[in-house]
């Protein structure tokens, strides 16, 4: 974060009282504004009336589904959401993401796991990735006003797509970027649903960028998500 | 195989009748050759032909017709029955004793060879129904067999099997043949239910309509070891299928109404086939107890390691937790910011330490309430590794060494139960191994075979089964903590997918952990 800004206004819908405690101190410390909700209707009570810049949502609430909620913010609400789901709720995470949420966090969450994941979002959210113009991860460089490549200074060959499709995972990088994301920013809105051609577009780039190409260490498969581009150092 | 007592009088009859008629056409024709004693000497034979061919019954008519015919031929006054020479008397008399005698003999004789010529079929056939049957090793099968083989063996319009449901209520439990309506369903169930409480056959006289007569002449209950008998015209019969100990269900075998009655020698049948039925339905359902209290007991033992293991493994760090904190709370002491930092961060330690025992726990609650159903679609293993190993610190991933060909087939599993399948053996492996760790994968023919070697201490021979169980740890010494449950889990990962997983030991050092995953028949193209 550089200049001194309005400090980002987060909303937090959890029903556990010692989860909301958590998240109001870890985010008060860090000057955000925080909100709190304990219910499903009281978070969109407080998404009306706080107009948050970014969302944290529990997908297990007591008096409707976090997955509701979470389509019936997304209808209106331009923010962020990022959802927090427990370790069995892997197919609650992947419909919270077909619903509209931008991220997930597997519960239990370290507070640097948390900041890490509101930051990206919030720098998202105001268009500021496009400020980064060169990204470093590992022995790669990925220099995205030049569209060019590097692997420890030497330029990898890469096709239009290829390169858009690594320059959108590297400027999401650590969070989950869905199939439909991904098709629809690299080919275009209508291109939504063709994940076998996506499939076959990503195996060529990590053939050309991953040192082990039958083990991918930087674009990692999320099941039935999408990929997630990972920094080699990460966790 | 099925003859009904008034067909066998009709059959005796006309075998006498025409042995006797043929034979007095042709001593008619030879008679001037013939004396007046060789006519009855003649008649012998016939008398011993017709009992050989019809049994008794046919000897003693036989007898008796040829007695009348030699009189009425051969004796004068020819024509007539009356005889002049009280010499004739006698020789007739004494025909007729010897002749019936000799057809009694011969009948006798006869009918004992078909008998046992008859039992030796039965016993041939029992036999082999035996092998059959005894081979089941499920009751579906076995009713499958036993239903067929009595419809076929009757001659029978439908068959069923009545067995106890969870209630102990006799159901049908199998049919076949014409399938019964529902009230006709109803009144056989309560006459199997009377002839498993009574231990009695259950003789109907018409496989449909006759029921409602229960309790006047009909049914006809006999002790039922002998139900047979010749003078019933039975077309429905129950029998219980009586075991050792209780009666195991009820067998029906019902014949149409227009064919023949069940013959005794069917019924004999019958009786033995339900025999057989019983013992092996008996010592099918003997198993499933053992085998259900053999669970019971493990289930038990399970339990009791559970409750020591999980609370050990969550009380752990838990009190480490706790001791710490309450330290940091007690005020006595000023700590200084890098001491604090330093108690925090082993605060966290404890905490990974719970977080990972619960989800294991988590994980393993859910594969065993089969509320984990894998979600199979095509990845590539290396994808799968690669999502599995960005979960390790990179300190630990720089121990961790790769052998995966570029070429492998593709799988068709669930991603994140593989990936924590791999995560477990790694975690086991690296917690194990001072020094590094491989991973690698190759192709077998159909599967895919993966592997994750260490170089730890080994596992001794009678350990390697039982580390894949919950919560055993190795018995060697010095055997670092963990929940005792990825292994557990691992294996039933693998088994969900219809795979093996084995520990073998590596030379010099070390142990290698590998599991099979059968590759979808048309792997051979990659995703990519």
């Amino acid at each position: 974060m550089s200049a001194p800004e309005k400090p980002a206004r987060i909303l937090a819908i959890d029903d556990e009282e010692r989860i909301r405690r958590a998240l109001k101190s870890i985010l008060s410390a860090r000057k955000y504004e925080v909100v709190l909700a304990a219910s499903g209707d009281e978070g969109i009570d407080r998404a009306i009336d706080a107009s948050p810049d970014l969302v944290i949502l529990d997908l297990t609430l007591p008096d409707r589904s976090g997955l509701e909620v979470c389509r019936e913010l997304r209808t209106w609400l331009a923010a962020p959401i990022l959802v927090l789901s427990v370790r069995s709720g892997e197919t609650d995470k992947i419909s919270a993401l077909d619903e509209g949420a931008d991220d997930y966090l597997t519960k239990p969450f370290s507070a640097g796991e948390l900041l890490a994941r509101i930051r990206a979002l919030l720098r998202r959210a105001s268009g500021s990735s496009a400020s980064d113009p060169v990204i470093e991860a590992g022995d790669l460089t990925i220099d995205i006003a030049r569209r060019r490549a590097l692997r420890n200074e030497e330029e990898i060959k890469l096709t239009r797509t290829e390169f858009d499709i690594l320059a959108f995972l590297a400027q999401n990088a650590g969070r989950v970027v869905t199939s439909k994301q991904l098709l629809q920013t690299v080919w275009g809105e209508e291109y939504g649903e063709d994940t076998q051609t996506l499939r076959v577009h990503i195996g060529h780039l990590r053939r050309k960028i991953e040192p082990h190409p039958s083990v991918p260490q930087y674009i990692l498969t999320e099941p039935g998500v999408g990929y997630r581009f990972a920094f080699p150092s990460a966790s | 195989v099925n003859a009904s007592p008034t067909k066998i009088w009709l059959r005796s009859f006309a075998v006498a009748l025409l042995s006797v008629v043929l034979a007095t056409a042709l001593f008619w024709l030879i008679r001037r050759y013939l004396g007046k004693g060789h006519a009855a000497l003649l008649y012998l034979p016939v008398v011993v032909f017709a009992a050989s061919a019809g049994g008794t019954r046919a000897g003693h008519l036989a007898a008796a017709l040829s007695f009348l015919a030699w009189n009425f031929f051969f004796l004068s006054p020819y024509g007539t029955f009356i005889i002049k020479d009280p010499k004739d008397w006698i020789s007739l008399f004494v025909f007729l004793l010897v002749g019936t005698a000799m057809g009694v003999q011969t009948g006798r004789l006869q009918e004992r060879e078909r008998e046992a010529l008859e039992r030796e079929e039965e016993a041939a056939l029992l036999y082999r129904l035996s092998a059959q049957m005894t081979s089941q090793t499920d009751t579906p099968a076995l009713a499958k067999t036993l239903l067929e083989e009595a419809l076929r063996l009757a001659g029978a319009q439908q068959t069923a099997l009545f067995l106890p449901d969870r209630d102990d209520r006799l159901r049908i439990y199998a049919q076949a043949g014409a399938v019964p309506d529902d009230e006709r369903v109803e009144s056989l169930r309560s006459v199997a239910d009377r002839s498993c409480r009574e231990m009695k056959a259950v003789g109907l006289p018409a496989p449909d309509g006759a029921l409602e007569r229960i309790g006047e002449q009909w049914p006809i209950s006999v002790p039922w070891d002998r139900f047979a008998s010749d003078e019933d015209e039975i077309r429905g019969v129950l029998l219980p299928l009586q075991a050792t100990q209780r009666s195991e269900g009820a067998l029906y075998v019902g014949v149409a109404p227009e064919n023949d009655p069940i013959s005794p020698r069917v019924a004999r049948f019958l009786v033995s086939l339900s025999y057989l039925a019983a013992a092996i339905l008996e010592r099918q359902r003997l198993q499933a107890e053992a085998a259900q209290s053999e669970a019971l007991r493990e289930a038990d033992r399970l339990k009791s390691t559970f409750v020591s293991s999980v609370s050990h493994e969550l009380k752990t760090p838990l009190s480490s937790i706790s001791a710490t904190v309450s330290n940091l709370l007690e005020g006595d002491v000023e700590w200084k910011p890098e001491l604090l930092k330093e108690e925090l961060s082993s605060i966290g330690d404890d905490l990974t330490r719970l977080n990972e025992s619960i989800g294991h726990l988590v994980d393993l609650s859910r594969l065993e309430a089969g509320a984990w159903e894998p979600k199979r679609d095509r990845y590539e293993f290396g994808e799968i590794l690669g999502t599995a190993l960005s979960l390790f610190s990179s300190r630990d991933r720089r121990r961790i060494s790769l052998a995966v060909p570029d070429d492998l087939p593709v799988l068709c599993v669930d991603f994140q139960q593989i990936a924590r399948a791999l995560q477990n053996l790694i975690e086991n492996a690296l917690l194990y191994s001072p020094a590094g760790v491989s991973v690698g994968a190759a192709a077998l023919d159909g599967s895919l075979e993966i592997w994750v070697e260490d170089e730890g201490p080994g596992i001794p021979p009678p350990d390697r089964e039982r580390i894949f169980e919950k919560f055993y740890r190795g018995s060697a010494a010095g055997t670092p903590s963990g929940t005792g449950l990825g292994l557990a889990i691992a294996r039933e990962i693998v088994r969900y997918h219809g795979g093996r997983i084995r520990v073998e030991d590596r030379k010099p050092r070390g142990s290698r952990f590998v599991f099979s995953l059968p590759c979808p028949p048309d792997a051979k193209e990659t995703v990519r």
